[in-house]
């Protein structure tokens, strides 16, 4: 355990003092975040596109669509509940207001938009509100337009509590927006990059003799292995916590999911890419060698895996490629437990491909690593 | 094989090869290695590079598994308890293999961590002079400062039992002469060591015995002396080559068994050096002459080796 402890130690002592490795593993993703982040979250359209569903049916619900159009910042698009939510999902709406019946009965005939006199009422009538969290700039801007005009009608009829309210509901599209596609995307190209790279030191560390040095010392094998994992997977919260960080702080992408399930996958895709590490340190005798391999492995990874682009715009004969890479189904995974993305497989099948390469590649290494 | 080992029996033996043997593909790197070495004893194997050296020592090591034989060391086989036996010896290998980017206590307490008994770092860093040096990264050190710290690494574990792999190799005669003070420092300790290299001058200062190798065997074993007494019975009369003093005129002189020319000087071998020199001054002085650069001189570890490999070593 004591080897163990120091081992690790060393090894992050190491890394810290490798200015190379620093930026690559941390400051490269980070660059990649914001470059990505400023290309594609260009400035938020300018109206918003709203779903208005009036089951009241009255002058006064019709008022109140006039308020909401009159503020320029909703772009409303009538029509039932079901259709408009179908909408929503598919990603065409940004939001949808359900006007329930009974806005009719306290609100009193309309007089124009934004000013309405009201009837009196017992209990505020509440419209339902659905946006989706996981966007978070649209559904707070929309929550707080809505907010607004619903507050100023209530106003209008001072002397009166309140008739209006709004009771906000939750629903994930499909359209995540191009930020919180590429975050989880990034995420995981970074993990794919930490456990790929662990090849490099390893390799430099076989040629100069280190792991055989280490092999005179009554240090076990299993320990070797297990400080340059728990070293990596150190460095993959670090690089977890930057990347989420500051995508949520520069391009407001927010975790939606269960953050044990969010920490699951960084952890089983950390080990998965790192055992694909140790292939290629299987396979490489120099250190010249396994940057090349590396970068043979790490470049179609990066791009027959849907992390820069959805796979339903590769052409039809990279699909097949696409669905065998690893690096496929954790940047799904990760999109559909940090932000509500679409799955592209459902996220036992994700767990179960990630966990298929993990055993393969450790089984590979297992028979063909050498230590010297 | 010949040697006070028969004799001392088992009991001080810490270190027993027996008809050790490994290959590589058709090349037999080790050919049957058979020698023991007793407790607080300097051994060295000597032997030009790919002479089997390495090999034999990384087997004793249980860093490779030997084809054939049995390797004891500290009553342990080294091919079956590589475990047990790490945790005793001190191992360091041809090219001082470091963490570049620690500092030097950082490695060293690394090192420590990997053994039930260790010694302070402290008391290590001073015994190998590495004081002012002990929070540089080990990137930045000198060739023979790193080697000091691969010592001091071999040392960590308080080894009754060091191998050292060519430990000078690359060294300038300084770092080299400190290295060797090291050695001797560690057999008045009581630390066994056996130590590989292919200098000569290393073998005759440092070590107690020496088994030279080639070729994946042991060609010869003893101490310095004995190696020599053993090929060398006779001792060398050497001078200036001058005309008038032909082969057939010297070869005549008393006791002289070998006549041989070498870049300008004569040597002649003998038994009876007295008679040979008297000879020799008597026939000068007959011819008008007087030998210049008159010497004796008995044979040394390099004539044996090559005498025995056919070939010098040199690095």
């Amino acid at each position: 355990m004591n080897a163990l402890i120091s081992l690790t130690l060393a090894n992050i002592r190491s890394f810290l003092r490798d200015r190379a490795a620093i930026f690559w593993t941390l400051a490269f993703p980070i660059l990649f975040v914001i470059l990505f982040g400023s290309i594609f979250s260009s400035d938020g359209p300018n109206a918003f596109d709203v779903g208005w569903v009036d089951q009241d049916g009255t002058p006064a619900s019709a008022g109140l669509r006039q308020g909401f159009e009159g503020t320029g910042l909703l772009h409303l698009t009538d029509g039932d509940e079901q259709s408009t939510l179908a909408q929503m999902r598919d990603g065409d709406l940004d939001a949808v207001i359900v006007v329930p019946d009974g806005v009719g009965e306290v609100l009193l005939p309309p007089i124009g938009a934004g000013g309405l006199v009201g009837a009196s009422g017992d209990q505020p009538v509440s419209l339902l509100l659905y946006t989706d969290p996981s966007q978070q700039t649209t559904s707070t801007t929309i929550q707080q337009i809505v907010g607004q005009v619903v507050s100023v009608t209530n106003q209008a009829l001072s002397g009166r509590p309140p008739v209006l309210a709004v009771q906000p509901q939750s629903l994930q599209t499909a359209d995540i927006g191009a930020a919180a596609y590429f975050v989880p995307s990034i995420l995981a190209m970074a993990l794919m990059q930490l456990g790929v790279f662990s090849a490099i030191p390893l390799v430099e560390q076989r040629e100069k003799l280190i792991l055989k040095r280490l092999g005179a010392t009554p240090l076990r094998r299993w320990t070797l292995v297990s400080s340059n994992i728990a070293m990596r997977l150190l460095i993959a919260l670090v690089q977890s916590v930057l990347i989420v960080g500051i995508g949520a702080a520069l391009f407001s992408v927010t975790i939606v999911g269960n953050l044990l399930l969010v920490a699951g996958f960084i952890v089983l895709g950390s080990i998965t890419f790192i055992s694909i590490g140790y292939v290629i340190a299987s396979y490489a005798r120099t250190e010249e060698s396994a940057n090349a391999l590396t970068s043979i492995v790490q470049f179609p990874l990066m791009f027959l895996s849907g992390i820069f682009f959805p796979i339903d715009f590769m052409p039809d004969f990279l699909r097949p490629i696409a669905t065998l890479m690893p690096l496929t189904y954790l940047g799904d995974a990760l999109r559909q437990v940090m932000v509500g993305g679409a799955p592209f497989a459902p996220l036992p099948i994700d767990a179960l491909v990630l966990t298929g390469w993990l055993v393969v590649s450790f089984l590979i290494s297992a028979r063909f690593f050498r230590w010297q | 094989m010949r040697g006070p080992e028969d004799a001392a029996g088992h009991g001080t033996a810490v270190i027993v090869a027996r008809d050790l043997r490994k290959r590589y593909g058709a090349v037999h790197a080790v050919d049957g290695v058979t020698f023991e070495v007793q407790r607080g004893e300097v051994f060295g194997m000597l032997g030009p590079n790919g002479a089997g050296k390495t090999t034999t020592v990384e087997m004793l090591e249980g860093l490779r598994k030997p084809d054939a034989g049995q390797a004891l060391v500290l009553g342990i086989d080294a091919a079956r308890e590589p475990g047990r036996l790490k945790e005793r010896i001190g191992v360091q290998l041809q090219t001082a293999a470091l963490y570049p980017n620690l500092t030097v206590t950082e490695l060293i307490d690394l090192f420590g961590s990997f053994y039930r008994r260790r010694r302070p770092t402290r008391e290590l860093v001073a015994a190998l002079d590495l004081e002012e040096r002990k929070d540089a990264l080990t990137k930045v050190l000198s060739g023979g400062q790193r080697q000091r710290l691969s010592v001091a690494l071999a040392l960590i574990n308080d080894p009754e039992l060091i191998f050292m792999d060519e430990p000078t190799t690359g060294m300038d005669p300084q770092a080299r002469r400190s290295l060797w003070d090291l050695v001797r420092k560690l057999r008045e300790r009581g630390t066994t060591v056996l130590l590989t290299t292919h200098y000569m001058e290393e073998a005759e200062q440092l070590c107690d015995r020496i088994a030279i190798m080639d070729h994946g065997k042991v060609l010869e074993m003893g101490t310095v002396s004995e190696l020599v007494q053993r090929r060398f019975q006779e001792l060398s009369v050497r001078f200036d080559a001058r005309p008038g003093l032909e082969e057939d005129r010297l070869s005549a002189l008393p006791g002289v068994s070998r006549v041989v020319r070498e870049d300008g000087a004569v040597a002649l071998y003998t038994r009876d050096v007295a008679g040979t020199i008297g000879g020799l001054l008597a026939t000068s002085r007959e011819l008008g002459q007087e030998p210049t650069n008159l010497a004796v001189r008995r044979a040394t570890l390099e004539d044996v080796f090559l005498d025995l490999t056919g070939r010098a070593l040199r690095d």
